[in-house]
C-alpha cells in the first residue's frame, strides 16, 4: 500500500478509530455460529470494547507501533474455508504425526486434523464439541483480557481448540497447531482461538505454528490462553511465519499455579506487521518461567514483542531472553515487563534483550522494564543494541573465514542460541535452515 | 530483620525552620496580569516579557503530564502565590553589608556562610531565597578573568543580549507543561558565562531556598561555556517544613561550544514532608544539556534526598561530533517520597559517547522509578551509550521501578543497559556485626559503597556532605 494512504489514516481522529472499531466488531459479531453463541463470554468482551478505544500511537503500549496501514484496510470476519493437503504437507512435522490440529480461517479442518496419537482422556478438538461447563469455564477467564484486540478476538471467534489434560496425563508426542488463512478478494479478519488446561501434574509439549498461504493482506487476531495447574508442565513453542501482507496481533495468556513450569519459544519471522503479547500470570509459589524470543526480519517488516510477567507469589523463578535481528528498513519494538509484588519474596529474575542491527535504516526501541515491591528478591535485566562486533569477525578472518561467511556465521550462532530452546528436532532445524537462508 | 529494620525513625529535617522577615508578596493566581506584573518588578526588557506572555499562552493549552509513576493531588495554580521576595531586597544591593542581617543569619544556620572573608572554600555563591538572589559572592574575583556570574535578573539588566541569544534554547519554551509554567513566571536563578578559552577559577554553586509556605519557587539557571571553557557548579536547595505541599518548577539550561565541559552537580534537600506524607516539595524540574559544540562535555551529578515528589530527568542533547554526556545519580526515598527520576541522553553527532549511573534507595513506604531514554540518531555513527541502574529496597513496602527507553536508528551505534534489584542482606549485616560494627554503621557503609560510583563525581566536600546525608536520612530505617 502506498504510504500516503498510511499517512492519511494515522490523522484519523479518535472518533474515526472508534467508528472503524465498531465496524470490525459488528463484522466479527455477524459472522459468529449460533452454536457458539456463548452469552456471557461474548457480552463481557463486547462491553469491554464499548468502554476501551482503539490503540493510537498516544498509548504507551502502542507507541512505538502504528496501526495506521491496518485501519486502511476494511477487513471482513472470514467465513468458512479449506485447504488442500498440498497446502498443510510442507508444514507437518514428522515428530507430531497423529497429534496435529489443522485451523483454516479460525475454524478447525476436521478433514485435515489427525489425533489418533493422543492418549485416551486427552481431549484435543473443537469448542462446538466440546461445550460442557468445565470448558466454557475457563474460557475468556485468563488475567489479560482487558485489552482490545483480545476482547475483539472473544466476540468474534467463531471456533476454538480446545486442549484439555486431564490430572496426572503425560503426552508424549508433540501437539502442532497449524494455524492457517485462505485469502480470499476483500482482506479478511481472522481471529483463531485456543484454550489450553493441563490438569495437577499433566505435562505437554505444544507447538503454534502460524503459516501464511499468501501475500495478500488479511488480519490475524489470535488469542492462546494457557492454563497450568498445579505440577503442570507446558513446552511452548509459538512459530509466527505469516505472508509478507499479514497484520498479525497475537495474545498467549498464560496462567501459571503453584510449582508449575512453562517454558515458551516464540519466533517472528513473517508479516508485515507483527505484534505479540505475551503474559504470565502466576496464582502459586515456587512457579519456573522461562520464556525465549526470537525476531528475524528485512524489507518493511515491523515486529513487536510485549512480554509481562506478573509474580504475586513467593519463589518463583524467571528467565527470559529475547533476541532480534533487524534489517534493511525493519523495525524492532520491545517491551519487557517484569511486575514483582509485594509477596513475591524471594523471586528470582533475569532478563536479557540483545538486538543485532544490520542496516543503518532499520530501528529498535526497547524497554525492559522492572517494577518492584517485594524487598527481598534477586531482579537483573540488561539490554543491548548492536552491529555486529568488528572484533569478532576480525577473529574468525584470521583463521581464514571470509568477512561475509563470518558475518553469516555470527548471525546464526546468535540465532540458534534461541533456537535451541525448541526441542522438536525438525521443527528447529527448518526454523535454522531460514535463519542460514536469511543471513 | 526487616520488621527492625523499618521500626526505627528517621532522624526530624534538620532546615525545617522558617525565617521570620517582611515580604513583599503579590496576590495568589496567575495571569496573564500576574505574569505582566512580575516582569514590570524586574524590570525586565521588552523581549523578556514576550517571552513569558508566549510562554503563558502556550502552558494555557497544555494539559499536565499524566505519565509519571507518581501520583499527588490536583495542584490548584490559581492557589500558589507566583512572586515573594524580602522587602528590603526592593533593589539589589551593593554590597553584602546591606544584606538583612535576618537573611545572613539564616543561610549561616544552613552552612552557607555568604560573606566572603568567612569563606574557606574557594567556592562562588549565589543564594536565592524564594524568589529572588540575595546576594552573589567573589563576583568581582570572577570578573578579572570575564567570568559572568549573577542572578539572572541582573544578567537580563547587565547582559540582554547574552540572555536573548540563550535563553530557552535548551528547553523551548513549549518543551513540557512545568517547562512553559516556569518560562512565563520564573523569578529569578543563576546566570553563568564562561568566556572562550577560560577555566573558571573556582568553583561555582547556588543555594535555594524556599521560605513562603505559599509560594512556588520557580528559578531559571543558564550556563553558558564558550569554546574551549570549563566550569563546575553546584546547586544544594532546602525549604522549611509545611503542613502544605509547595510547588518547585525549575529549568536549567546548560550550553557547550567546543571543547568546553561542564559540570553540574545537584544535592537536593528540598524539605520532603513528614513520616505521614503530609507536606513537602512537589519538585517538577526540566534539566537539559546542549553540547552543541565537537568534544565538548556535560556531566550531571545529582543527590537527591528531598522532596515528596520528584519529577526530573536531567537530560544531554549530543549535536556535537565526539561530545560527551554523563549522568550520575543517587536517589533516595523515605516514607511516603516519591520519585520518578532519570535522565535522556539524545546523540545526534557522530562518536559521541554517554554513560548513566542511576543508584535508586527506597525505604518505607516510597516509590522510586528510574526512568530514562537513550537515542540513538541516523546520523549518530559510531555513537555509544552505556547504562547502569541499580536500586536496593529497603523494607518489603517500598517499590523500585526501571523504565528504561532504547531507541537506536544506527546500526554502528552501541548501547548497552543493565540493571540490578538487591537488598541489605542479613549476612551482610551479620558479618559486619561480628567484627563490632553497630547494623546502623554497617548500614551507612554499605549505602555508601552502593552509592561510591556517583559519589566519586561530586566534588570533594559535595560528596562528604552527600554520604554524611544519606546516612542521616537512612539513620534508623535499619537495625
Amino acid at each position: 500500500m502506498a504510504s500516503s494512504t498510511a499517512e492519511v489514516h494515522s490523522r484519523m481522529t479518535a472518533d474515526q478509530r472508534d467508528a472503524y472499531l465498531k465496524g470490525l466488531v459488528q463484522g466479527a459479531k455477524a459472522a459468529v455460529p449460533k452454536a457458539l453463541a456463548l452469552e456471557t463470554v461474548r457480552s463481557r468482551a463486547e462491553a469491554l470494547l464499548n468502554e476501551h478505544a482503539f490503540p493510537s500511537a498516544r498509548d504507551e503500549d502502542w507507541r512505538f507501533t502504528d496501526l495506521a496501514d491496518l485501519l486502511a484496510h476494511n477487513f471482513v470476519a472470514a467465513g468458512e474455508a479449506t485447504v488442500g493437503e498440498a497446502d498443510v504437507a510442507d508444514l507437518r512435522l514428522p515428530e507430531t504425526a497423529g497429534a496435529q490440529v489443522v485451523v483454516v480461517n479460525g475454524r478447525i479442518s476436521a478433514e485435515r486434523s489427525q489425533f489418533q496419537n493422543l492418549p485416551d482422556g486427552v481431549i484435543v478438538g473443537s469448542l462446538q464439541s466440546h461445550l460442557d461447563l468445565q470448558i466454557v469455564e475457563r474460557l475468556a477467564q485468563a488475567s489479560g483480557h482487558h485489552e482490545v484486540f483480545t476482547a475483539l478476538n472473544s466476540v468474534g471467534f467463531q471456533d476454538a481448540v480446545v486442549v484439555w489434560l486431564p490430572r496426572n496425563t503425560v503426552v508424549e508426542t508433540p501437539l502442532q497447531i497449524i494455524y492457517l488463512s485462505q485469502p480470499e478478494e476483500t482482506p479478511l479478519l481472522v481471529q483463531p482461538r485456543c484454550l489450553v488446561v493441563a490438569e495437577t501434574g499433566s505435562a505437554l509439549t505444544l507447538i503454534e505454528d502460524f503459516g501464511g498461504l499468501s501475500a495478500a493482506p488479511h488480519f490475524t487476531n489470535a488469542v492462546t490462553e494457557l492454563w497450568l495447574d498445579a505440577n503442570a508442565q507446558l513446552t511452548h513453542s509459538r512459530i509466527q511465519r505469516e505472508g509478507a501482507g499479514t497484520f498479525h496481533i497475537g495474545k498467549t495468556a498464560v496462567t501459571q499455579a503453584r510449582d508449575s513450569q512453562y517454558i515458551g519459544t516464540a519466533v517472528d519471522f513473517g508479516a508485515r506487521l507483527a505484534r505479540h503479547n505475551w503474559e504470565i500470570y502466576q496464582t502459586g509459589e515456587q512457579t519456573t518461567t522461562k520464556i525465549y524470543g526470537l525476531g528475524a526480519i528485512a524489507a518493511n517488516q515491523h515486529i513487536d514483542t510485549h512480554s509481562l510477567v506478573a509474580l504475586s507469589h513467593p519463589h518463583g523463578v524467571v528467565e527470559q531472553q529475547h533476541k532480534v535481528i533487524v534489517d534493511d528498513h525493519a523495525h524492532s519494538v520491545f517491551n519487557g515487563r517484569m511486575a514483582v509484588a509485594q509477596k513475591a519474596q524471594l523471586t528470582n529474575a533475569s532478563q536479557l534483550n540483545r538486538n543485532l542491527l544490520l542496516s543503518d535504516k532499520a530501528r529498535v526501541d526497547t524497554k525492559p522494564q522492572l517494577e518492584i515491591v517485594a524487598d527481598n528478591v534477586k531482579c537483573a535485566h540488561g539490554a543491548t543494541v548492536s552491529q555486529l562486533q568488528a572484533d569478532e569477525i576480525f577473529y574468525l578472518q584470521s583463521r581464514g573465514i571470509s568477512a561475509p561467511q563470518a558475518q553469516r556465521l555470527l548471525i546464526y550462532a546468535f540465532a540458534m542460541e534461541m533456537l535451541e530452546t525448541i526441542s522438536v528436532e525438525t521443527l528447529r532445524s527448518r526454523l535454522a535452515s531460514t535463519i542460514s537462508k536469511w543471513a | 530483620m526487616s520488621a527492625s529494620v523499618q521500626s526505627l525513625v528517621s532522624q526530624p529535617y534538620k532546615y525545617g525552620f522558617t525565617t521570620n522577615i517582611e515580604v513583599d508578596t503579590i496576590p495568589r493566581g496567575l495571569s496573564e496580569d500576574v505574569v505582566r506584573m512580575i516582569s514590570a518588578k524586574k524590570n525586565e526588557p521588552e523581549f523578556m516579557l514576550e517571552f513569558r506572555l508566549r510562554a503563558y499562552r502556550k502552558w494555557l493549552t497544555m494539559a499536565e503530564p499524566a505519565w509519571p509513576n507518581v501520583k499527588y493531588p490536583p495542584i490548584d495554580y490559581q492557589n500558589i502565590v507566583y512572586y515573594s521576595a524580602p522587602k528590603t531586597q526592593a533593589k539589589k544591593l551593593g554590597s553584602l553589608d546591606e544584606v538583612d542581617p535576618t537573611m545572613l543569619e539564616t543561610f549561616e544556620k544552613l552552612g552557607i556562610p555568604l560573606s566572603e572573608q568567612k569563606r574557606l572554600a574557594n567556592v562562588a555563591v549565589d543564594a536565592i531565597f524564594d524568589s529572588v538572589s540575595i546576594a552573589t559572592t567573589f563576583k568581582e574575583k570572577l570578573a578579572e578573568s570575564g567570568v559572568i556570574f549573577c542572578s539572572i535578573s541582573e544578567a537580563l539588566q547587565e547582559h540582554p543580549d547574552l540572555v536573548e541569544k540563550y535563553l530557552g534554547t535548551v528547553v523551548p519554551i513549549g518543551d513540557n507543561y512545568f517547562a512553559a509554567l516556569n518560562s512565563a513566571v520564573f523569578s529569578d536563578g543563576s546566570f553563568v558565562y564562561i568566556p572562550k578559552d577560560t577555566q573558571c577559577p573556582m568553583d561555582l554553586s547556588t543555594y535555594f531556598r524556599i521560605n513562603n509556605g505559599e509560594s512556588g519557587q520557580f528559578e531559571r539557571t543558564l550556563i553558558v561555556a564558550e569554546s574551549g571553557s570549563s566550569v563546575t557548579y553546584l546547586e544544594g536547595c532546602t525549604a522549611p517544613m509545611y503542613d502544605s505541599n509547595q510547588l518547585h518548577a525549575a529549568i536549567v539550561e546548560l550550553v557547550a561550544m567546543d571543547n568546553a565541559s561542564i559540570n553540574y552537580s545537584t544535592v537536593q534537600n528540598w524539605f520532603a514532608g513528614d513520616e505521614n506524607g503530609k507536606g513537602g516539595i512537589y519538585n517538577f524540574v526540566t534539566k537539559r544539556g546542549l553540547c552543541a559544540g565537537k568534544n565538548s562535555k556535560i556531566s550531571w551529578t545529582q543527590v537527591e534526598t528531598g522532596s515528596a515528589i520528584t519529577w526530573k530527568y536531567p537530560s544531554c542533547v549530543l549535536v556535537g561530533d565526539n561530545s560527551v554526556g554523563e549522568f550520575y545519580s543517587v536517589a533516595l526515598t523515605n516514607n511516603h517520597q516519591q520519585a520518578d527520576t532519570g535522565t535522556k541522553m539524545v546523540h545526534v553527532g557522530k562518536n559521541t559517547r554517554s554513560t548513566i549511573i542511576s543508584k535508586g534507595i527506597s525505604a518505607a513506604k516510597s516509590k522510586n522509578s528510574y526512568r530514562g531514554l537513550v537515542k540513538m540518531g541516523p546520523k549518530a555513527e559510531g555513537a555509544r551509550n552505556y547504562s547502569q541502574c541499580d536500586s536496593m529496597l529497603i523494607g518489603d513496602t517500598s517499590s523500585a521501578n526501571t523504565f528504561p527507553y532504547i531507541q537506536v536508528q544506527n546500526s554502528t551505534a552501541q548501547v548497552e543497559h543493565e540493571a540490578s534489584t538487591s537488598k541489605i542482606g542479613e549476612d551482610q549485616l551479620f558479618y559486619f556485626a561480628q567484627r563490632g560494627i553497630s547494623p546502623e554503621d554497617a548500614v551507612s557503609m554499605i549505602i555508601s559503597g552502593f552509592c561510591r560510583d556517583v559519589f566519586n563525581k561530586l566534588p570533594m566536600e559535595f560528596a562528604a556532605e552527600a554520604d554524611k546525608l544519606l546516612a542521616l536520612k537512612l539513620e534508623n530505617t535499619v537495625g
